[in-house]
């Protein structure tokens, strides 16, 4: 019967591009859910990789970045000090954080950002990152307002060394604009001396965290281990920590997009019931001829189902289309087979969802009943 | 000749509006294998009613209706459905052709619902169509179509399964009478050369003329038979019914 069902998509035109195009914005839906959860999930994860084997140390109850932890210096220094910790001391330091300009998305948690670390230890934070146009660190013993900025903020305000920006209403001079960082944080912060950030921010002898680095990054979780059970009132944070940390904070962005796909796969499940049960009802006759010829009702079930199972096979490959084209522009990785399959079976679980109802009136048609329109 | 299909007593009431509308009333029927007969009446009469559940279309609310001594009234829909694909044709007064099909598809589809092979199928549409005339027209979808070459493939269609009952119910009823012509020969044809048993509903005494038969149904029920095959004049036969007819419309004038 599936010649007779493509004969009616055929002769029916209007109808069937329309519900075609109701399959794809829902599959289109679907598909842009799963590339922007890859997305965030690549970028979280690029992230969170960069952090591989720290430690940060900051206020019981902050979260990360630790905008809102807020330890003494003294602290820091008495911790960072101490020689029977497993603690690379050279590449470990107190650090303090500004949010100066709060995130879009909820897992995005700073658009910009202040950085403070002691001078002579900004590769700490910078790793790689060399100068792009200045210089990649503060002269030795400046504690004057004077900052790095990162490659993203230098390039959204088209700032060079030599410039001068605000920074709390107090003006800083751009020293070094740097490479881009593997740490989007660092891109999107202006990295200014400790004593600068406490000065400017009225933040005196405070730091927002320490950052550890163990001797052996196998050494990281023993570490964390013991920093916890001697400094319990402070919050001890590992990779792990902040991915669970950003798992939790994805969370709900992740259920509204998947809310999103589930509303697309919902609207044209709606869309394919009404138009099957408009087709069924304006083909009352055709369904009560084939019965009196004598189609069983499951050949008629079939026949209506198969109808909305085709308008579903048909509107997904121009919807992965355009899956494919919005994964480019977005430099998302694609969907994965599973997920492709999963994109799949939504849209065909719309199909037969939405095609049932119709194919079980179509079923009930009685031929003497169809037969008397005449 | 053994009888095909018979009704005992059978009794049809539809429910309309909260209204029971009882359309065939009590109705004995014999019909033999090869017969062709036609049940003239007016309109409201019974005979299309009485014709469905000769089809199996239909159950009827008291009596029974016996196929091959099977009594459809007890069968299920499935059953039902079985026997009008493999054993019953249909001719309707509105050809009733699938309107995306073209008319070897009309054609093929009834072979297919009756569980034909494939190939046989086909070459036996080819055919058919080109027995009844319309080799050339294969391809046209029914819009494109004549009424009377829808009609035609109507019966193309009906045949196609060499059902033992051939159904029509007004099959020159929306034809011009030329038209009409052309299909009560090819339905005489039918009953004579292939004895194909042909029950048809007319209003047309004209068109009843070319059965072997003729039953008067009014009100539901049988008011008069006669038998046109094998009377010396079949149309003094034919007069005689017509007679009878406006006898009972005179007494009602009456």
């Amino acid at each position: 019967m599936l010649d007779i069902v493509f004969r009616n998509l055929s002769t029916r035109k209007v109808r069937t591009f329309l519900c075609m195009l109701a399959v794809l914005a829902g599959v289109f839906l679907i598909g842009v859910t799963v590339v922007m959860n890859n997305w965030m999930t690549k970028m979280m994860t690029a992230e969170l990789a960069r952090y591989m084997g720290k430690i940060y140390v900051q206020q019981g109850g902050s979260s990360y970045p630790p905008f809102d932890s807020s330890l003494s210096q003294d602290t820091a220094i008495k911790l960072l000090a101490r020689t029977d910790l497993m603690l690379n001391q050279s590449a470990s330091a107190p650090l303090i954080f500004i949010r100066t300009k709060r995130g879009m998305m909820p897992f995005m948690p700073a658009d910009e950002m202040v950085i403070g670390i002691p001078v002579g230890q900004e590769t700490i934070l910078l790793g790689k990152a060399g100068a792009a146009q200045g210089v990649d660190h503060f002269p030795a013993g400046e504690q004057g307002n004077v900052a790095l900025l990162g490659s993203t903020i230098a390039k959204q305000f088209d700032i060079v060394p030599g410039d001068e920006i605000q920074v709390n209403n107090v003006g800083v001079r751009v020293i070094g604009v740097l490479e881009e960082s593997s740490m989007d944080s660092v891109n999107i912060a202006a990295i200014m001396p400790l004593e600068a950030v406490q000065r400017i921010f009225d933040k005196k002898d405070l730091v927002s965290s320490i950052l550890i680095t163990p001797n052996d990054v196998r050494q990281a979780g023993a570490l964390a281990e013991q920093l916890r059970s001697e400094y319990p009132s402070l919050a001890v944070v590992t990779q792990e920590d902040m991915l669970a940390e950003a798992e939790e904070v994805m969370r709900q962005p992740l259920f509204y997009m998947s809310s999103m796909g589930v509303t697309g796969i919902v609207v044209a499940m709606i869309v394919i019931m009404s138009t099957m049960f408009m087709a069924v009802s304006e083909r009352t006759r055709e369904i009560g001829i084939l019965r009196a010829l004598g189609a069983q009702k499951r050949k008629i079930f079939g026949l209506v189902l198969g109808e909305a199972l085709v308008l579903a096979m048909a509107g997904i490959p121009p919807a992965f289309a355009l899956v494919y084209i919005m994964s480019a522009i977005m430099e998302a990785s694609l969907p994965t087979p599973a997920q492709i399959a999963q994109i799949i079976g939504a849209a065909l679980f719309a199909a037969i969802a939405g095609g049932c109802f119709p194919a079980w009136r179509a079923v009930h048609v009685e031929p003497l009943e169809a037969l008397r329109y005449e | 000749m053994s009888t095909i299909i018979e009704t005992r007593n059978v009794r049809k009431v539809y429910g309309m509006n909260g209204v029971n509308v009882e359309a065939v009333r009590g109705i004995d029927l014999a019909i033999k294998t090869g017969e062709f007969l036609a049940i003239i009446g007016p309109s409201g009469s019974g005979k299309s009613s009485l014709l469905y559940l000769l089809g199996a279309m239909d159950r009827p609310t008291e009596g029974e209706v016996l196929f091959e001594a099977q009594n459809i009234a007890k069968m299920n829909d499935r059953q039902r459905t079985d026997l009008r694909a493999k054993k019953i044709g249909f001719i309707f007064q509105t050809f009733n052709l699938l309107p995306t099909l073209t008319a070897i598809e009309n054609v093929e589809i009834s072979m297919r619902l009756g569980g034909m092979p494939r190939g046989e199928r086909w070459r036996r549409a080819g055919e058919l169509l080109q027995k009844v005339g319309l080799a050339e027209r294969t391809r046209h979808l029914p819009r494109h179509l004549s009424g009377g070459e829808r009609q035609r493939v109507s019966i193309a269609r009906a045949i196609a399964n060499r059902p033992l009952l051939l159904l029509a119910d007004e099959p020159t009823g929306n034809l011009d009478s030329k038209m009409g012509t052309d299909i009560l020969e090819l339905l005489r044809a039918i009953a004579t050369d292939d004895g194909q048993t042909v029950v048809m509903v007319t209003h047309d005494f004209r068109a009843a003329s070319y059965a072997d038969r003729v039953l008067v149904l009014r009100d539901g029920r049988i008011r008069g038979e006669t038998r046109l095959q094998g009377a010396k004049d079949s149309n003094q036969a034919l007069r005689q019914l017509l007679n009878l007819e406006l006898l009972r419309y005179t007494e009602k004038g009456a």
